[in-house]
């Protein structure tokens, strides 16, 4: 009778201390929460600041939406655990400036993108799937799923998948194989992220 | 002569069981994890296989992708993409019919008879603008659906077909004896017909892939890895249905 009663008030608070959370964690938030990202972003792809400032706009609203250390951390995979405190804060530094890099290397491409939020479906623990639809000008548009996971409290991305593919495992998958062929080095991935990075750094420079 | 005739295949062999990448240890789970998820034993003989591939693309598909871009006006193209489409609607039917979707197989059909008549020829893919939206099957999905699994065995890069898997490639001489087109008809003009038909269907197919293809080149630190990826997550979507129908195409600019 006891444990009964005590399995009924420890059912009572937990419905009390996640009612805030679960109003909050709905397709519809979700895809809000996209929709008011994706606009953020447009403006600023869009706008005709100088390079640096716009990447740095960029850059913070990619750090607010996306679980960067998250996703960087399921990248590294099993590595993550066997690399040593000063590899995991240069590749966490690395992942960072490659995601930003990677867009905008591009900027000149991602001018007046379209986008529109089509269906937002619950996907289990993993969170909500946000479906958009991305058109560039004169090309066929383009299915981007957004994985928002609300397990921190707040909605944040977790995985983009393009057409069926997964940006998160494509990643991974890479990542393990240039380790695999350095040797199982995470120091191996670090150099080639290097480079990468360096590589983006010259394309950036050398767009109008 | 004997022995020549033995060389070729001993060292066939030889290079294949220098191909295999080891299984890790049971004391490494993880790393054991990580193997069968790439699934991928034969990689050093893909990897060669692939920069083979790769030096065909750079000289010959992608150049000739590039130009049918520039001097093929868009509403040929996609005249031309739609008839390659609709060709492969019957074979889509039957695979449908062997996957028990009786009503896609249905679909298909009318589909097919839609565009043949009053999309002359498949010329204009009417049957979308009735609703009836374009989907694509192939033998190897039709495999994968009767052994109840989206693990197609060891992955394969084929000698310029590139990724497949032992599954796809064991689908695909049935898959090209499925189609009727490699039935119909017989002489020199058929069989012209049926090479330009291969040929279109290649270039065509590389000229959809030029953009998103740099993209994953530009972004990869692994190329060959991350298109292995990609094969594998997108053969999965393709058996489970779960992609949106195919890109429609459109003969003017949007």
């Amino acid at each position: 009778m006891r444990l009964h009663r005590r399995g009924l008030v420890a059912g009572l608070a937990g419905v009390l201390l996640l009612a805030p959370t679960a109003r909050a964690n709905t397709p519809e938030a979700a895809a809000a929460f996209i929709e008011s990202r994706g606009t953020a972003l447009k403006e600023v792809l869009d706008s005709d600041t100088p390079l640096a400032e716009k990447r740095e706009r960029m850059a913070e609203i990619l750090r607010e939406a996306v679980d960067v250390r998250g996703v960087a951390q399921f990248v590294l995979g099993r590595h993550w655990r066997t690399a040593s405190e000063a590899e995991r804060a240069e590749y966490l530094r690395l992942f960072e400036a490659t995601l930003i890099r990677n867009l905008s290397a591009r900027f000149g491409e991602l001018r007046g993108l379209r986008f529109t939020v089509s269906r937002s479906q619950p996907r289990g623990e993993e969170g909500v799937l946000v479906t958009t639809m991305v058109e560039q000008p004169g090309q066929a548009p383009v299915q981007l799923d957004w994985l928002v996971s609300f397990a921190s409290g707040r909605p944040l991305i977790v995985d983009l998948v393009a057409e069926g593919t997964s940006l998160r495992i494509t990643q991974r998958s890479e990542y393990s194989a240039v380790i695999q062929r350095g040797g199982g080095r995470v120091g191996a991935l670090l150099d080639a992220m290097r480079q990468q990075l360096s590589a983006l750094e010259q394309r950036e420079l050398a767009q109008k | 002569m004997p022995r020549s005739r033995l060389v070729a295949p001993v060292l066939g062999l030889a290079l294949v069981v220098a191909g295999c990448a080891t299984v890790p240890p049971e004391s490494d789970p993880e790393a054991r994890a990580e193997y069968f998820e790439r699934n991928d034993p034969l990689e050093p003989l893909n990897r060669a296989v692939f920069a083979v591939n790769e030096a065909f693309d750079h000289l010959l598909f992608r150049p000739a992708a590039e130009a049918y871009r520039i001097f093929v006006p868009r509403p040929v193209r996609t005249g031309i993409g739609n008839v390659l489409d609709n060709l492969l609607v019957p074979k889509t039917a039957a695979n449908q019919l062997l996957q028990g979707r009786a009503d896609e197989a249905a679909a298909s059909a009318a589909r097919f008879i839609i565009n043949s008549t009053l999309g002359v020829l498949g010329i204009f893919d009417v049957a979308s603008e009735m609703g009836i939206e374009p989907r694509f099957e192939d033998f190897g999905q039709t495999l994968a659906v009767w052994a109840g699994t989206t693990n197609g065995g060891p992955y394969l890069v084929l000698p310029i077909l590139g990724p497949s898997n032992l599954r796809d490639t064991f689908a695909l001489p049935i898959d090209v004896a499925m189609d009727p087109w490699t039935w119909i008809g017989q002489g020199d003009q058929v069989r012209a017909l049926r090479t330009g038909r291969t040929v279109t269907q290649a270039i065509d197919t590389r000229e959809q892939f030029i953009e998103a293809g740099d993209a994953l080149r530009a972004q990869s630190l692994d190329f060959y890895a991350a298109l292995r990826s990609v094969y594998q997550q997108r053969r999965e979507r393709d058996i489970r249905n779960e992609g949106r129908p195919q890109v429609r195409r459109f003969f003017d600019e949007r």
